[in-house]
């Protein structure tokens, strides 16, 4: 237990000193998540508002809930790992007592708390405009969207970590992350609520892990309406049912590694 | 000039001859401009519901600008990712050595070094929207008007590319700014939709500061045979002075540029 | 003529300075803080055209900064640099086609393709015609003994086939100036043999001028007629390699086969024991008392053979930069 702890600490620490020599890339990082803001100010002037049951500023708190959400569930793991592997980087990671998971994990994390002032930033510029002014939920319900925004995050790390596997089998795994990002884009929640959509396509929407990831903690963190037990237990449903999966792939993959002599 | 024509038909056919060493990598592309392109048919579609509109537009033509977006995103990929995208290895590996050395501009280079067929289908997609759109709007170009929507695209086109260069150039300062373009790129999703969809605040910024406006609504406008004088000297005074722009801040920058030692 | 001609060079960086640690990080994220690093001061020689000159120095010394002045990939911070007529920091056309630049440790061939691809890009920026191009590729390739490798993706070839394609890259548009910073990274002996004997070859016919820094003091014996050596970003020693050893090392190996085996304390007042293994002794004497320790030598012990060497310049120059020895 200690040897974990410190573990992490020195994991932790390490990993954000150096996401700390990438500020200026977080800083444009934090600013390439600006759909949610954008689709706001579309919303905000659009007709069709009107027909939503969300009132003008509950749509603005919405969309700057799912803005913050957006900033700390932002996961790169397929990309460093993808180069790791090329550049043989991986092979030193594998002959250590640390699964090279928990080293991409810890890296994250370092990199969310770097973008913490730059975010907080942007929000109170947004904020200052006016969007979002009144009407926010209690801080204990701030505290549940913390944590439902972090679960969110995990759930997301483990969708790509399973996806990333295809590095294993493939030069150009990350290609195939760009098109999963395609769902997540329009079916997560980010381009507009869920229940703009028509009925169909909601439900479709509803079939998938992305709603967890965007919609329902947004919508818990701006104090909507939501189905607390509900949202939890489909985030722990999908975790449930990816975490094997991606165990399972890790196995083969790296006998897949070690037959390649790599 | 012929030796820089050569020079460009090397180019090109070299990379060809390495994209095609991944045909996977065709059909993850197809796919991905195919849904990006859905995803955002639908998401427009969201705001024309139940008969609104959005800043003005009718729904086919708020398709043209959609159409414009999509080919200015496979050029993106086509073009401006390979190349500019790449720039910040050169820098961070010490291989911009190499291309300094040549006795081609190196800008030239850099630019048009890489060429990946994987943004194609976007640049058809994106036609192909916009010829079909601009018919159902009712458009009924004249000569005078294609030529004007081309030199305006074009424009679009330079100004693009100036705003991805400038961005990609800093990595001479910042080495580490390898996603800056992201940035630009992720930002530039605003174009998929007219500006005057947006409130004026932002109009004046999507005109001034980030020319979105020039991007997508100009050169829609030109093909719906509404352009003016004024907006189309504007874009062209837009394209010259970010191609001088460029050009001025690669010259300075390389006065900079240290090459990593080693 | 001179072909090179650098006065007073001098370069300075300025690099961040940060205190290892958390609470350096902290430190530096709010106040950064700036050092400016002489990496190159005051450095003058001259280079005939023709000449193959070897540039020595230890890790840092700034050979390869000095390397990229006179390529004009960095500008000076003082002083003047001339190659072949031309400033190098304006990077004129004219005068990027006169020289080459081979970094051992950088590649430019494209990875996924043969070099040959790689080639026919340079023919086009270099604006040679293919026919030509092909008989300089010919011409090349057979001086490198390269073959089919030609055609097959870089990715696949071995270290020392992708070195000597780097350099068929490189010469390709027949530069009379080259600059190659450690050619022989990290190939095996052979391959090091076979890049050497090229680059002499290459020399003897073109006339080419050569500067090459090297971490192998092969390359530099077997090429280099004269040598300029850097230390701490200073031109230290700029002559011919004989006598620089003779400088350094002001005394000569003897070599010498006994019939029996003593112990070390029986070679006191020999010189300075250097190594003794069984019946094989090497001792380093001061070139002014050589020939009278060899007929003591002769004298004392049952001398079967003896030989008198240079000390090997490895030796030497290592010995130069652990000890500090330069003043």
């Amino acid at each position: 237990m200690n040897r974990t702890l410190r573990l992490a600490r020195v994991l932790l620490s390490v990993q954000y000193a150096y996401m700390l020599e990438y500020r200026a890339e977080i800083a444009l990082w934090a600013l390439s998540g600006l759909l949610p803001l954008i689709m706001l100010a579309l919303w905000s002037g659009a007709a069709a508002a009107a027909d939503l049951s969300l009132s003008p500023a509950e749509l603005s708190r919405y969309f700057l809930a799912a803005f913050v959400v957006r900033q700390f569930t932002v996961v790169w793991v397929i990309h460093v790992f993808e180069e790791d592997a090329l550049q043989g980087r991986l092979s030193p990671y594998l002959l250590q007592p640390l699964h090279p998971f928990w080293r991409y994990l810890a890296a994250h994390i370092a990199e969310q708390a770097t973008r913490v002032p730059f975010v907080l930033a942007i929000v109170l510029a947004v904020w200052l405009l006016g969007a979002g002014a009144s009407g926010w939920p209690p801080p204990s319900t701030w505290l549940l969207g913390l944590l439902v925004i972090h679960l969110a995050f995990l759930l997301r790390f483990l969708l790509q970590s399973v996806i990333t596997m295809a590095c294993f089998w493939s030069e150009r795994a990350a290609a195939l992350d760009r098109l999963l990002l395609i769902p997540y884009l329009f079916l997560s929640g980010l381009v507009a609520p869920l229940e703009a959509f028509p009925p169909g396509l909601r439900r479709l929407a509803a079939a998938t892990p992305f709603p967890s990831m965007v919609d329902f903690p947004a919508r818990l963190l701006s104090g909507g309406e939501v189905d607390l037990l509900g949202g939890l237990a489909t985030l722990a449903a999908w975790m449930a049912l990816l975490l094997p999966l991606y165990l399972l792939l890790w196995r083969a993959g790296l006998r897949r590694y070690a037959a390649m002599g790599a | 000039m012929g030796r820089y024509l050569r020079s460009l038909r090397e180019f090109w056919s070299s990379s060809l001859a390495i994209e095609l060493e991944y045909p996977a990598n065709a059909l993850i592309e197809l796919l991905s401009v195919l849904g990006n392109l859905a995803g955002s048919v639908v998401v427009l579609a969201l705001f024309y519901g139940r008969g609104h509109g959005l800043g003005g537009w009718s729904w086919d033509e708020a398709l043209v600008v959609l159409g414009i977006y999509t080919l200015l995103d496979g050029f993106t990929s086509t073009l401006l990712q390979p190349n500019l995208g790449a720039i910040v290895n050169h820098v961070r590996t010490g291989s911009l050595d190499f291309v300094l050395l040549k006795p081609i501009d190196s800008q030239f280079w850099l630019s048009a070094r890489s060429f990946s067929p994987w943004g194609l289908p976007g640049v058809l997609a994106g036609l192909a929207l916009i010829v079909l759109a601009a018919r159902r709007a009712g458009a009924n170009p004249s000569l005078l008007t294609l030529l004007g929507t081309t030199l305006l695209l074009l424009c679009s086109a330079l100004i693009l590319y100036s705003l991805w260069f400038v961005l990609a150039a800093t990595s001479i300062w910042f080495v580490k700014v390898w996603n800056a373009t992201e940035v630009l790129r992720s930002t530039l999703v605003a174009g998929r939709f007219p500006v005057s969809a947006y409130p004026p605040a932002l109009r004046t910024l999507f005109t001034l500061v980030l020319p979105v406006a020039f991007l997508t609504t100009v050169p829609a406008e030109a093909i719906l045979g509404r352009a003016t004088i004024p907006w189309m000297l504007a874009s062209l005074g837009m394209a010259m002075v970010s191609l001088g722009l460029s050009r001025g801040l690669w010259r300075h920058a390389l006065r900079y540029y240290t090459s990593a030692s080693s | 003529m001179a072909i090179i001609r650098a006065r007073g060079l001098g370069k300075c960086f300025r690099v961040a300075d940060k205190q290892p640690g958390l609470g350096g990080t902290l430190r530096h994220f709010f106040a950064r803080r700036l050092k400016d690093i002489p990496a190159v001061k005051d450095v003058s020689f001259t280079i005939e055209s023709g000449e193959v000159v070897g540039f020595l120095g230890a890790n840092g010394a700034g050979k390869t900064t000095t390397l990229k002045m006179l390529t004009g990939l960095i500008e000076p911070s003082a002083g003047e640099v001339e190659v072949a007529g031309y400033r190098p920091f304006r990077r004129q056309a004219a005068f990027l086609r006169t020289i080459t630049l081979v970094m051992g440790q950088k590649q430019q061939l494209i990875w996924d393709l043969p070099p040959l691809d790689s080639l026919r890009v340079n023919a086009a920026v270099y604006g040679i015609s293919e026919a030509e191009a092909r008989r300089r590729i010919d011409e090349l390739a057979e001086m490198l003994e390269l073959g089919e490798e030609l055609r097959r993706p870089v990715r696949k070839l071995s270290l020392g086939q992708r070195m000597k394609a780097e350099l068929l890259a490189a010469l390709l548009h027949r530069p009379s100036v080259l600059f190659l910073d450690e050619p022989t990274l990290g190939l095996d002996v052979n391959a090091q043999v076979r890049v050497r004997e090229f680059l002499a070859d290459y020399n003897r016919r073109t006339g080419a001028t050569v500067l090459l820094t090297s971490h192998y003091m092969g390359d530099i014996t077997a090429l280099c007629q004269r040598v300029l050596l850097i230390h701490q970003g200073q031109l230290f020693y700029d002559g011919s390699l004989q006598e620089l050893t003779q400088q350094l090392a002001p005394y000569r190996e003897v070599c010498c086969d006994l019939g029996a085996v003593y112990p070390p304390e029986a070679f006191r007042g020999f010189g300075e024991l250097e190594s003794l293994a069984g019946h094989r002794v090497r001792l380093l004497v001061s070139r002014d008392q050589l020939t009278g320790t060899i007929s003591r030598l002769l004298l004392t012990f049952p001398v079967l053979d003896l030989e008198v060497n240079d000390p090997p310049v490895e030796e030497i120059i290592g010995r130069l930069f652990r000890e500090g020895a330069v003043a």
